[in-house]
């Protein structure tokens, strides 16, 4: 009995931790924005694609870490680009036509996945030598990895600073304002498309971070970002679209349900369908989520 | 009539061709496709009018319809007359299940919610893989058509996806041109005011609902009977939705006719990228679609509809 709490508490802590990480860019743009963000998971896909791109043209097999981070560099300096080529190009252009975003951004998730499976196929064997900490932690009865360990980590210091930016700063003021209403924030003097676009591009952030963090532990393939965005839909919805807090209540209440179906009862393959199941019981009982408000805070 | 004329013209023609040139036979497994298509996205325009929302997992209701069809078939031997029935009847009762849900969830959480059933079905057929077989699909399911002549066969297929979108197009058609169309418009436009001049927009919204997914259901207990297999890895993925979606966008936005016009030209033109430029054709269909929907925001039929302009075009709605 104390091992199974001992278990839930671990991998409540740590993959809770990660969906925070994984769930909080698409939280904020559908609170922010209010779009819907259907190409989210190439954001995944590209993070390790590019990142394997720019290594291979950089350096050859072992690569080395100085490789590694001139890849990631490039990387984040293209995912950057092509945030804002999105936001510009699709977003702004369609904003009065939402339909169009929508495909249009789920298209060019769809694309980012089949380019990568083009031209690295699963059999290429992509592999990012992103461990930061090597080695396994055993907690009480439980191992993990150290690698997890720091991803957790990771998720709540992002969080913590994307709170402390959006409580502490001027333009984070700015945000909240947008987020409670869009047209007064303008006639206050608050320019919404650059604050639209900067969010737009600061929720790479914690994506690429979760991305990276866990490309040495666990599999990567082109299609990985749709099960992310998945997590990240189920923990949005739950904790109330757009809401930080309510996105840090909801990720570790996935985290606890996958963690207790998942470790202590072992059956993996219910995880999916157990949060789900959890998701709709918490929407018929409050329909706007945990935190009943589509506010950043 | 004239257009309803050379749908039916076009696979006979293509079954003459077959004679001189035996290649062309495989032509009319696009022009079925091409009516599944239509036939899906038809339902799903009633759908998205009458619940002013859009329905992110209309796939869900093919894999209902193709699992029930393919489940009474493999294991009862149920005739497939029977199947369509068990297939209609569960569309109809998932759709009344899940109607409410355009009633209780608004806006981004309506289309994130339907999103996600399709995914959490894909995901029982693996988990209950006994059943129906999550990693390989059902097979040995009866075909709805057996003359012993494949070319005949899909000739019959061909009439049978050509009927059952011209029924889903004109019953839509009738639907659309009735007093509850305009009850459905109100909807559609502003569920207040609909509801502040007499409309009872829950009840338009789960009819509106249940119709569409039984409709869409039926489309799966074909597809089941067509291909004798059905698997949940083809029809309920992102994928499937997405072309599901351009046929509706690509057509007109919901409009009716727009949709068989949508479901042709996808159709036709995946397998002419396929044809043409081989294994770069999964990359490039979605960046010809994405280049399409930005230049033709209102689809095909916009097209038409500059020329003949029709005064009611519905909103699509997501952050409502």
């Amino acid at each position: 009995m104390l091992g199974a709490v001992e278990t839930t508490l671990i991998y409540t802590f740590l993959l809770g931790s990660l969906y925070l990480l994984v769930s909080l860019g698409f939280s904020l743009i559908c609170g922010v924005l209010r779009i819907f963000h259907l190409g989210y998971a190439y954001i995944f896909t590209a993070t390790i694609y590019l990142t394997w791109m720019f290594m291979t043209i950089f350096g050859t097999p072992p690569y080395s870490t100085t490789v590694l981070i001139i890849a990631i560099i490039c990387m984040l300096a293209v995912q950057a680009g092509l945030a804002v080529a999105i936001y510009k190009g699709l977003i702004v252009r369609y904003l009065r036509h939402e339909e169009i975003i929508i495909l249009g951004l789920l298209f060019l998730a769809i694309i980012v996945e089949q380019a990568a499976l083009r031209f690295y196929p699963i059999q290429t064997g992509v592999y990012l030598e992103t461990t930061v900490i090597h080695g396994v932690s055993t907690i009480g009865q439980v191992t993990v990895s150290n690698q997890l360990i720091f991803a957790a980590i990771l998720g709540i210091v992002i969080a913590g600073l994307f709170v402390l930016f959006f409580l502490k700063t001027k333009l984070g003021l700015a945000v909240r304002a947008i987020s409670y209403d869009v047209y007064s924030s303008r006639l206050m003097g608050i320019r919404v498309d650059r604050v639209f676009m900067f969010i737009f591009v600061l929720t790479l952030i914690p994506v690429i971070a979760a991305t990276l963090a866990i490309a040495p532990i666990w599999a990567v393939d082109p299609y990985m970002g749709w099960g992310y965005m998945s997590t990240a839909i189920l923990v949005s919805v739950l904790g109330g679209l757009g809401n930080i807090k309510g996105t840090m209540i909801a990720s570790y209440i996935i985290g606890f349900v996958h963690s207790v179906v998942g470790f202590v009862f072992n059956q993996p393959v219910y995880m999916g369908l157990a949060a789900l199941v959890v998701v709709l019981v918490m929407l018929i009982v409050r329909p706007q989520g945990i935190a009943k408000s589509e506010t950043v805070w | 009539m004239i257009y309803v004329g050379i749908l039916i013209v076009v696979p006979l023609l293509v079954y003459l061709i077959s004679f001189i040139w035996p290649p062309a036979i495989n032509l009319l497994t696009r022009v079925i496709e091409a009516n599944l298509l239509a036939a899906i996205a038809i339902p799903l325009a009633l759908m998205t009018i009458s619940t002013g929302r859009m329905n992110f997992g209309p796939q869900f209701y093919i894999g209902i319809g193709g699992y029930a069809a393919a489940l009474l078939s493999i294991h009862f031997h149920v005739p497939p007359g029977l199947t369509m029935v068990a297939a209609a009847l569960g569309g109809v009762i998932f759709g009344f299940i899940m109607s409410p849900m355009a009633i209780i969830s608004g806006g981004l959480y309506y289309s994130l919610l339907t999103l996600l059933f399709p995914l959490l079905f894909l995901e029982a057929t693996y988990i209950f893989t006994d059943l129906f077989k999550g990693d390989t699909g059902l097979s040995g399911v009866a075909p709805l058509v057996s003359t012993g002549n494949f070319s005949l066969n899909l000739l019959s297929y061909a009439f049978i996806s050509l009927t059952i979108m011209l029924v889903y197009l004109f019953a839509m058609d009738k639907i659309f041109r009735s007093r509850y169309a305009i009850q459905m418009a109100a909807v559609n436009d502003d569920e207040e005011v609909a509801n502040s001049i007499g409309v009872n927009v829950n009840k338009v919204k789960m009819i509106g609902f249940t119709i569409a997914a039984t409709l869409v259901a039926v489309v799966g207990w074909f597809y089941a009977h067509y291909y004798q297999a059905f698997s949940g890895q083809i029809f309920l993925p992102l994928s499937f939705m997405l072309k599901i979606f351009m046929v509706t966008m690509l057509g007109g936005r919901t409009q009716i006719y727009g949709c068989v016009i949508g479901g042709y030209f996808i159709a036709f033109l995946e397998m002419i990228l396929i044809r043409l430029t081989g294994d770069m054709s999964p990359v490039l269909f979605p960046i010809i679609l994405l280049i399409l929907l930005l230049v033709l925001p209102e689809g095909l039929f916009g097209l038409y509809r500059k020329r003949k302009y029709r005064e009611y075009m519905p909103t699509l709605r997501f952050r409502r």
